[in-house]
């Protein structure tokens, strides 16, 4: 009996967890026009200096083991932040783009589409680097390097700009410092 | 009122299949079988094997052994169309999205396998119910199937929510209803598998067969009723303000 209960339990949370997830979804339909207020920019320059290898040589050179590890597990937690901010974006950018994509403009459906995509493979690729953060954070004197997130959230932010051009061409549209 | 053989208990077991049929010709007559083919069969199957569990119910001929090899048989055709279903909304889910597809289809396969793993491990821990295998296999058999399909279906939601995917109305409806039916159904089958309300199982058949009813009319609503066209916002994207990134960053470090 106490497998049925433990089964009846996990049923009644799953139920929630579907439920939950279904009224999320319906909300979000309608919530889409504050989207475009929840973006928070990226300095990827700062970002570009958080993840250098030639910065962690550098301080691992000039910094005593215990330091160096100290300031490195800092500079994770730095780098996780700009990820997480990196992925909650790119999820903001998938809806954004969904809500283009039903425009009668073929050009701006099509930009629209490559956005969904480019920021789908963002949001994908920020997960696996935020798990591999968390990973480097136990081991400092790892070897981390997320390059990948950053060039994406380019890919990302040079397509949003397309179509943001796109959708009104009298307001410039930059998600990050870099363009 | 909640007896077996109540106008409540035939009208229960009956009506969310006749309606089942009427959406199944209403799915066709739309063409929405050509999108949901499994969905489509399942509907189709659903109907005809609890027109034919009723029929094997109520003629007294029938041996209850005879009745419960015919259920055995139906719920694991019934158990791996379902399973399908469950594929197909992954598929369209993922379709138009090929960066992810590959990604998902490793997650939904892990998540399968642990699932089955999981669901083998509560069937060898129950401790069978009744001294016919077949009435207790089936029970047990039902316990395993849902246990998969809750937790893929759960898994298909959090993963359509965590990347933000927007579902299509008919597959979101789909989704929701054998959503809902899967969590209660397992955990009405789990109580009868492990010998639970041995004598008012007819309150569990009450509550499957309501649950099933309230399924078919969310398909209904989701599949038949015609969608407002979904307000599209032209989303404009904001300008930079580095400003407010860099005073939260500060923020961060300083904590």
């Amino acid at each position: 009996m106490n497998l049925a209960i433990i089964l009846v339990i996990a049923a009644v949370v799953a139920l929630g967890i579907i439920l939950r997830l279904a009224v999320t979804q319906r909300l979000q339909g309608k919530s889409s026009a504050s989207l475009a207020g929840t973006i928070r920019p990226i300095d990827l320059a700062a970002f570009r200096n958080l993840i250098s290898p030639s910065e962690d040589d550098y301080l691992r050179r000039r910094l005593p083991p215990a330091q160096f590890r100290a300031v490195r597990r800092e500079r994770l937690r730095a780098m996780a932040a700009y990820v997480h901010v990196a992925g909650r974006n790119a999820a903001v950018l998938v809806r954004v783009g969904e809500a283009a994509m039903a425009n009668g403009d073929p050009r701006i459906a099509e930009a629209a589409h490559q956005l969904v995509n480019d920021a789908l493979l963002l949001r994908r690729n920020t997960t696996v680097a935020l798990a591999r953060i968390y990973l480097a954070l136990a081991w400092p004197n790892s070897g981390f390097a997320a390059v990948r997130v950053v060039d994406r959230y380019q890919d990302v932010s040079s397509t949003a700009m397309l179509l943001g051009r796109l959708q009104n061409p009298a307001v410039p549209v930059r998600l990050s410092s870099l363009s | 009122m909640l007896q077996a053989h109540s106008f409540l208990w035939h009208y229960l077991w009956l009506a969310p299949h006749l309606l089942q049929v009427v959406l199944a010709a209403m799915v066709w007559r739309r063409g929405l079988h050509k999108l949901f083919p499994i969905f489509f069969a399942y509907l189709v199957f659903e109907a005809i094997e609890e027109f034919t569990l009723y029929g094997l119910d109520v003629i007294p001929s029938v041996s209850p052994e005879m009745f419960w090899r015919a259920f055995c048989v139906g719920l694991i055709i019934e158990g791996f169309i379902k399973l399908g279903v469950i594929g197909e909304l992954f598929f369209h889910l993922l379709q138009p999205w090929p960066v992810i597809a590959k990604v998902g289809s490793r997650l939904i396969t892990g998540t399968g396998t642990a699932l089955v793993l999981l669901a083998t491990l509560a069937a060898a821990l129950v401790v069978p119910d009744n001294t016919h295998w077949f009435i207790s296999g089936s029970h047990i058999l039902q316990q395993t199937f849902y246990i998969v399909e809750c937790g893929l279906l759960v898994f298909l939601l959090s993963f359509a929510a965590y990347f933000k995917l927007a579902w299509d109305n008919c597959a979101f409806g789909i989704a929701l209803g054998i959503g809902i039916l899967s969590c209660e159904h397992l955990a009405s089958w789990a109580v009868m598998a492990n010998g639970g309300l041995l004598d008012r199982r007819q309150l569990l058949d009450f509550l499957n067969m309501a649950t099933y009813h309230l399924c078919v009319l969310i398909w209904f609503y989701y599949l038949l009723i015609p969608q407002k066209s979904a307000t599209k916002f032209a989303v404009l994207l904001p300008e930079n303000n580095l400003d407010i990134w860099n005073r939260e960053l500060e923020r961060l470090l300083q904590q």
